[in-house]
């Protein structure tokens, strides 16, 4: 492949007149995974990102402002993709990115993995876009003797070509002037030659495409989608008024080109993209003959994913990881705990001793208690994220998905769904957003909609009430075996029948690039901890603020209009110490508020599984947060010191229900109703209410059928 | 046999001997019982208990007169049987490598056995090989067409580019090789998504793959192509097909 111009004048390569432009500059950056993007757009922007999801997807869509540009602008980071080929998500949103024609496209590209990442470079060529090469992380490519003739490639492309070391901010200032230089100076014709039967077909389409479809920039990209056959780049123009011609133009293109060299259309378009690549870098790279760069990486990967070694290795790093999340977590809980509780009572001290204002019970029990039920696990959140951010930039993620692939994938599950899943034991929130690593939107899904089942950390208080309450000392550390195996069995069970069901389809390629071992950057792995962590926040600030509400009111109002207990201390029936009254009120409070009186109300749905009204009350208020299941129970028995894990509680229990029940309350605890933050969370993440509703109620219904079926044939059993 | 609504049902011996009229009456304008007799060889009479039959059904004109001619039914017939003598001569002949007679001999077993649903599917295959010479010359270039043994054909018969994956013959994939070896790429017959995200991913024909390491239990395996390391799934590995490095 040669680098000159082609001689006949092409309506690919017509200079293009770019209006001056009345909008900040719009800067976006391409490139491929494990590039580097993520630290240029981090070093060029600093903390001035924010992150959110493009609409209808769950994928990640990072924008920030650069002050270093000459001009306000936004700054937009697409995401990692190899190819703009439309097959993924990742792909379809960059594709559309930049078809709508940003100002300048950084293409970040691995200076060691040139002949790859330059690939991507041709499409955005093909793009019509105006672009600025970074050949990123150039010290390992110097390391590894190779060198770069950057000035000769910017001669033969015609733009701007500039070395970074990212994640040291190396190169960085010359970054942002060779932007700050594309936008003044767009690119007027690209010096793309893909070869003459290819360039000749293409312009040839290009020509026939309908105005519409032939953006001033992109018709070489369309026309290259129309001559593989692309499905909805095809549509799109078969619909246009004369499109169906540029169609048939383009089938007949392509029978002829496939006819001619022996060749599928998709592997010799992709291979003159290879081929102009080599050709470019036959010009500018020069480097010893034998260049191994990899030899670190590969004596880690020898032991790391060793046949045998591997998995036991793997098992110890997540024994790490969630060490440090919930042992280290455990203090700085602590913390913000007292925190919280002092915030209540600093609260309620701004009215007069024993008021019942019903404002402060509103900030006090329903907001304060609501949304720091949830603050509580930040900083496990934030721990468990730093573990994974740091997994994630060395590296070893891609490990882990390959060590773990052959066993989810019986289950119609992916490598990367273990990390997820098994962050569910600690939480499910932080879960449900790890699994944002899944690149196929099924196999995400899944993994969300079953994450749940992971008896997570809230549900131990739980399982620590129960259990000694109902099965002698020998048989209790077995029964909290068996319930996580049970969840871990079902959940697996559950996604196999998903994606046989709802969530049919042919399995998304497992193809997977396994990165060199980087050493990360506490920089990075601390930004992509906080700005993970604030949609946590934010959550808590919205949606989990207004269900607290909901719940507090629901367990609050209406108020009995007088106390039983006040009219038996009237008649001098009982004598009770003012801890004991006050108790006694709030069980009445609780039964005559809409959680108890929907609890005695939905009492004989719950019949057949044996809960009777004042367990169907604390699961209502335990939707709020699963571990508050433990602390309604004891309001509703009227213990004065709210009966957390106190053996009183338990022999209450153990007197009103029969081991049976017992069993059927876990198993329904397990199950059913994940908690309102889950739910929330898995509306954001999966896009829509309909599949968190769907995990809301499935579950629901999978634990109650569950546990009728342990009732019933118990009952038959005893 | 025929049975399709303008021909009528006759044996085969009388097809035969309404081809032979045909061609005698293209030939020479006519055809007389003689003739017939003696392109057949057969007795005067045999011929003319068959053209009583054949005038049964209306196929030729035969009223004991010397001359004989076809109905335009009859001669409708006639060019029918005529035409897959001659295209399943040619099938015997042009493709199949058989010596011309042998292949007229076989044509002529075969035109009466066929029935027209068969047949016209034959036609339209031979459209298609028509159209597309090279899949002709892809056979005949094949060992599998020359009747070679299983054994050593698998490494030649790989290395054609229009061998489809789901041949009878066992071509090597990507999931036949064992770590430590290192294969070239002679196909990515992956569809869909796979495909192109093998292709972007640099795996094209006649790049060198490296198997590195399984996982416990064989899968997924983890190769080296264009100094990336990928994981896939030996699923996915076996719908590329590869040859050994020469």
């Amino acid at each position: 492949m040669t680098l000159t111009l082609l001689e006949s004048p092409s309506v690919l390569s017509a200079p293009r007149a770019r209006p001056p432009r009345a909008r900040p500059l719009r800067v976006a950056l391409a490139g491929n995974p494990n590039c580097g993007k993520t630290s240029i757009f981090n070093a060029l922007t600093g903390a001035r990102q924010h992150v959110a999801n493009y609409a209808g997807v769950t994928v990640e869509r990072r924008a920030g402002t650069c002050p270093l540009l000459n001009e306000p602008g936004e700054l937009i980071d697409l995401p990692g993709t190899y190819s703009l080929n439309a097959y993924s998500p990742e792909e379809r949103v960059a594709e559309a990115e930049l078809l709508a024609g940003p100002d300048v496209v950084v293409v970040v590209t691995d200076s060691t993995q040139l002949q790859r990442h330059l690939v991507l470079l041709v499409q955005v060529m093909q793009l019509g876009a105006n672009p600025v090469l970074c050949l990123n992380m150039a010290d390992e490519a110097r390391a590894a003797g190779q060198t770069i003739d950057v000035e000769q490639m910017e001669r033969l492309l015609g733009f701007p070509v500039v070395e970074t070391v990212g994640h040291r901010g190396e190169g960085i200032d010359r970054l942002v002037a060779a932007i700050d230089r594309a936008a003044r100076n767009p690119v007027e014709r690209h010096k793309l030659v893909l070869g003459e039967d290819l360039d000749r077909a293409l312009d040839d389409i290009a020509r026939a495409l309908p105005p519409p479809a032939r953006p001033e920039q992109g018709a070489a990209w369309v026309a290259t989608r129309l001559l593989v056959g692309d499905q909805r780049q095809t549509r799109r123009v078969a619909a246009l008024d004369g499109g169906e011609e540029a169609v048939a133009l383009a089938r007949l293109h392509r029978t002829r080109l496939e006819a001619a060299t022996g060749c599928d259309i998709a592997v010799f378009v992709t291979e003159r993209y290879f081929g102009f690549v080599d050709g470019l870098l036959r010009e500018v790279r020069h480097r010893p003959r034998h260049v191994d760069t990899r030899q670190l990486t590969d004596r880690i990967d020898a032991v790391v994913v060793h046949r045998l070694a591997g998995l036991p290795l793997f098992a110890l790093v997540m024994f790490a990881v969630f060490w440090l999340t919930f042992t280290v977590g455990d203090y700085p809980m602590g913390w913000i705990d007292a925190g919280i509780a002092r915030l209540g009572e600093g609260l309620s001290q701004l009215w007069p001793e024993g008021s019942d204002s019903p404002l402060r019970s509103l900030l006090v029990d329903g907001m304060v208690g609501g949304v720091g039920g949830v603050i509580v696990f930040l900083p496990n959140i934030l721990l468990l994220f730093l573990g994974l951010a740091f997994l994630e930039d060395t590296g070893y993620m891609a490990r882990a998905a390959f060590l773990t692939d052959r066993l989810m994938h019986r289950f119609g599950l992916h490598g990367k769904s273990f990390i997820p899943l098994v962050t569910g034991f600690g939480c499910s929130i932080p879960g449900i957003m790890a699994t944002r690593t899944l690149e196929n939107e099924r196999d995400r899904l899944t993994t969300m909609l079953v994450l749940p089942l992971m008896s997570c950390g809230a549900r131990l208080p739980i399982w620590m009430l129960l259990i000694p309450a109902f099965f002698p000392p020998a048989w209790r550390a077995p029964t909290l075996w068996m319930l996580y195996g049970f969840g871990i069995a079902l959940a697996l069970l559950l996604a196999l029948t998903l994606r046989r069901t709802l969530l049919r389809g042919d399995d998304a390629p497992f193809v997977m690039e396994l990165p060199p071992y980087r050493q990360p950057t506490l920089r990075s792995v601390v930004l992509k901890m906080l700005t993970r962590s604030q949609v946590y926040l934010r959550k808590a600030g919205t949606t989990i603020l207004a269900i607290s509400i909901l719940l507090w009111a629901a367990t609050t109002y209406p108020k009995p209009p007088s106390y039983q207990v006040d009219a038996q201390l009237a008649k001098g029936e009982l004598a009770l110490a003012p801890e004991e009254v006050e108790a006694r009120r709030a069980a009445e409070d609780l039964e005559h508020s809409i959680a108890g009186r929907l609890g005695r109300a939905l009492a004989p749905v719950f019949a057949p599984i044996g809960f009777d009204w004042k367990i169907v009350t604390a699961m209502i208020g335990a939707f709020a947060a699963k571990e508050v299941f433990v602390a309604q129970m004891g309001i509703v028995y009227s213990l004065a010191d709210g009966g957390q894990g106190t053996d009183s509680l338990r022999a209450l229990l153990a007197r009103d229900y029969s081991p049976l029940v017992g069993i059927s309350l876990m198993v329904f605890l397990l199950i059913a109703a994940p908690c309102m933050a889950t739910i929330a969370v898995t509306r954001r993440e999966s896009g829509s209410w309909r599949w968190a509703l769907l995990q809301l109620g499935g579950l629901t219904a999978i634990g109650y059928l569950l546990a009728l079926v342990v009732c019933q044939l118990g009952r038959l059993v005893i | 046999m025929s049975s399709s609504s303008d021909t009528v049902s006759i044996s085969s011996p009388l097809e035969d001997y309404l081809e032979t009229i045909y061609l005698l009456v293209q030939e020479h304008g006519f055809a007389r019982v003689r003739d017939i007799a003696g392109a057949r060889r057969v007795k005067a009479a045999t011929v003319s208990v068959a053209l009583r039959k054949l005038a049964e059904g209306k196929l030729v004109d035969y009223q004991r007169r010397e001359y004989i001619g076809l109905t335009s039914k009859g001669e409708r017939a006639a060019r029918r049987i005529l035409a897959r003598h001659r295209l399943l001569t040619r099938f015997f002949a042009e493709i199949l490598k058989m010596p011309r007679e042998a292949a007229a001999e076989q044509a002529c077993t075969l035109e009466h056995a066929l029935t027209d649903e068969a047949m016209d599917r034959i036609v339209r295959f031979f459209e298609f090989l028509g159209r597309c010479p090279s899949v002709i010359e892809a056979f005949q270039r094949c060992p599998v067409a020359a009747g070679a043994d299983e054994p050593g054909l698998s490494a030649a018969a790989s290395t054609c580019a229009s061998c489809a994956v789901r041949n009878d013959v066992k071509l090597m994939t990507l999931s036949d090789v064992e770590p430590g070896q290192s294969v070239v790429v002679t196909q990515v017959a992956s569809g869909g998504a796979l495909r192109q995200r093998l292709l972007d991913m640099g795996m094209l024909p006649d790049t060198v793959v490296d198997l590195e390491r399984t996982g416990l239990g064989g899968d997924p395996l983890w190769v080296r192509c264009q100094g990336a390391r990928l994981a896939l799934r030996r699923s996915e590995a076996s719908t590329i097909l590869v040859r050994r490095k020469a």
